[in-house]
């Protein structure tokens, strides 16, 4: 293993063991600059060796992805990914094959990219990491195979690297150690993409090897598609689940709610992440509170994928995005009506209403649009009344990167939060400047083997960072709660890893959850407070 | 993939030790999946696994932490006490319900 500052992409093709091995992170402020505040990364198992690519850094992201039995497999692997390779510069795969083409012939390699991701940053500066290092490799792979000079010449050319299933297999895993969140295309002075590279290349994966992680495929889009929900839910769960948290708003708030389903003629058709059902209840009862405060006409769908936003296609196979987006948009056409409006769920913003643009489009499409300047204009009316001493608690905001950096929805959800919460602070930086929750792209359900590690000890970490330094005034206080408000389920699911493994709740008293829920919280009528901070 | 042998019974689990497969548990089961959560099976824990079993018979997926919380009239503490690796990852492992998906 070399030093990582000698790191090339054309190591990527080397015989032998693990390409790197990560060593020193980045270091987090107080209370965790002290050693012993976080566990150590655990060691690869043998067992994982044989069976998977761990060839990389040692993690394994695509349980998916396993070794050959026979060299016809392997042969054939390569042969396939090659011929994928091909295709996505073809004229057929209209969606990314611009954006994809200029990015891979002009970039100046002047690497100002790196050090706006927060992997390579929170990697210690690992080289591997650089976002330019995988898109290095594939430019490698391409010009050996589909260009007269690296035919020719190869290593004169930079087409010094060999091909066989273990680089592949590297070059797969590396496509999952990159969030997708763009901040390095937004710093680019070309306005390069690297972040379509690494998404390409899991769609070869996906579309020509039929490899792809499960909690996203087979436990995802496949799911969802047969039952109705990622989770699970079919009809008639989601049915007992709207009638239980009927019952539950009315046991917490004393209010009567009615949650429209399936109501013809509604002008929103309220499409929430699924998840929220299981694993956060509050907020889509919150969106229900609130949403009929402010006397819109909305409802719900019981339709299959109606009632789950998810679309975690759009991570790795545009094939499977675009089912879901013609389920979601024949739910929205069944009931008749005017737009399809996204709870807190920030992929499902950029699924449903940037890339399902180019899916469904037309007379057929019915708009989509997001809940949080809808809530700003109910806010701005009047429609609700907040007694925000009830939220007198530190409050951060957390930016979804699809939905802020991706689609520029960036301040109502400031207004309202400046309103609500007395001591609400915001992050450095943050906006369309802010840092990914380490969660995205998929990896907030990515739980195989030793993923885990990777993301809350790495792509994870320069939000917890960041998370602590908006708090530095009470963070070593552990009888003051502090919520980071995170409107999107995915980077829930992240904070909520990332405090566990690090302790932050027990130990500090840090909390997280959503915008609507705050706001219900703050609703001067309630008897009591919506949150409860007694987990 | 790991299994686990009840009986002359090969079981398979996955990576996080849940059954691959809802339709092969039974108390003999249960009780085995308990040991490697070293949880003594008490009628506590029964009224509970019980539970599960009709709600995902009924719903074929797990129900929903608050949900369970309320149905079986205990706290999450209490919950924690007698599954303590959780409602998850404890109670519906033992009750031979699928490993949790999507974004939970």
């Amino acid at each position: 293993m070399e030093n990582v500052n000698d790191l090339k992409p054309s190591d990527i093709g080397r015989a032998g063991g693990q390409v790197t091995k990560l060593d020193k992170v980045m270091d987090l402020p107080a209370p965790y600059d002290k050693p012993g505040m976080e566990p150590d990364f655990k060691e690869v198992k043998p067992a994982w060796q044989e069976k998977y690519c761990t060839t990389l850094d040692g993690f394994v992201g695509v349980d998916t992805l396993q070794r050959p039995k026979t060299k016809e497999e392997e042969d054939e692997f390569v042969r396939k990914f090659l011929s994928g390779l091909e295709k996505i510069f073809t004229d057929a795969n209209n969606g990314a094959l611009q954006p994809l083409s200029l990015t891979f012939d002009y970039c100046a390699k002047c690497n100002t990219c790196s050090e706006a991701c927060h992997i390579y940053e929170a990697s210690g500066h690992n080289e591997l990491y650089r976002p330019i290092f995988r898109s290095e490799v594939l430019r490698k792979i391409y010009k050996k195979y589909f260009t007269k000079s690296g035919k020719l010449l190869g290593g004169f050319v930079g087409a010094d690297i060999d091909v066989n299933w273990e680089t592949i297999a590297r070059l797969g895993e590396l496509a999952y150690r990159c969030n997708l969140c763009r901040r390095c295309a937004q710093t680019c002075p070309l306005g390069l993409d690297n972040s379509i590279i690494a998404k390409e290349i899991r769609k070869i994966f996906s579309q020509e090897l039929e490899i792809a992680p499960t909690p996203l495929h087979n436990k995802g889009t496949v799911l969802q598609l047969k039952t109705g929900s990622s989770t699970g839910i079919n009809k008639a769960a989601f049915l007992d689940n709207i009638e239980f948290m009927e019952e539950d708003i009315e046991e917490q708030t004393g209010l009567k709610i009615k949650v429209p389903v399936d109501k013809k003629g509604a002008d929103i058709l309220l499409i929430h992440n699924a998840g929220e059902f299981v694993s956060w209840p509050e907020n889509p009862a919150a969106f229900a509170i609130l949403f009929e405060r402010a006397g819109l006409n909305w409802t719900l769908s019981s339709s299959l994928v109606g009632y789950d936003s998810v679309n975690y296609g759009i991570w790795y196979d545009d094939t499977q995005a675009k089912k879901i987006v013609q389920a979601q948009q024949r739910a929205a056409l069944e009931l008749g009506v005017r737009r399809i409006v996204i709870g807190e769920c920030g992929h499902a913003h950029k699924a449903a209403a940037v890339v399902g643009d180019r899916m469904v489009y037309g007379e057929d499409k019915v708009p989509v649009e997001s809940f949080l300047p809808i809530l700003w204009d109910a806010v701005q009316k009047g429609a609700f009344k907040f007694d925000p001493s009830r939220n007198d608690f530190p409050v951060t905001l957390h930016d979804p990167c699809n939905l802020v950096r991706g689609m520029g929805v960036v301040e109502p959800q400031r207004n309202i939060l400046k309103i609500i919460a007395p001591k609400f602070r915001e992050m450095t930086p943050h906006g369309v400047y802010n840092y990914c929750c380490g969660g995205g792209s998929g990896f907030a359900i990515m739980n195989s083997l030793n993923f885990l590690d990777f993301r809350n000890k790495v792509s994870s970490r320069m939000k917890f960072k960041q998370i602590l330094d908006a708090f530095a005034d009470t963070v070593a206080d552990p009888s003051i709660v502090k919520y980071v408000c995170a409107p999107c389920s995915n980077c829930k699911g992240a904070i909520r890893d990332m405090f566990e493994y690090y302790e932050a709740t027990a130990k500090f008293n840090i909390h997280y959850g959503g915008l609507v829920d705050l706001m219900v919280n703050a609703l001067a009528d309630l008897p009591r407070p919506f949150l409860t901070f007694d987990e | 993939m790991a299994e686990i042998v009840v009986g002359d019974r090969h079981i398979p689990l996955d990576e996080d030790g849940f059954l691959e497969d809802a339709s092969m548990w039974d108390e003999e089961v249960a009780n085995f999946l308990a040991k490697t959560e070293e949880v003594e099976l008490t009628e506590e824990h029964w009224e509970i696994i019980k539970y599960l079993r009709k709600y995902f018979d009924d719903f074929n997926v797990a129900p929903p932490v608050r949900r369970m919380v309320k149905d079986v009239h205990r706290d999450l503490q209490t919950i924690y006490a007698l599954f303590p690796s959780g409602p998850g990852k404890g109670a519906c492992k033992i009750a031979g319900l699928p490993k949790p998906t999507g974004c939970v």
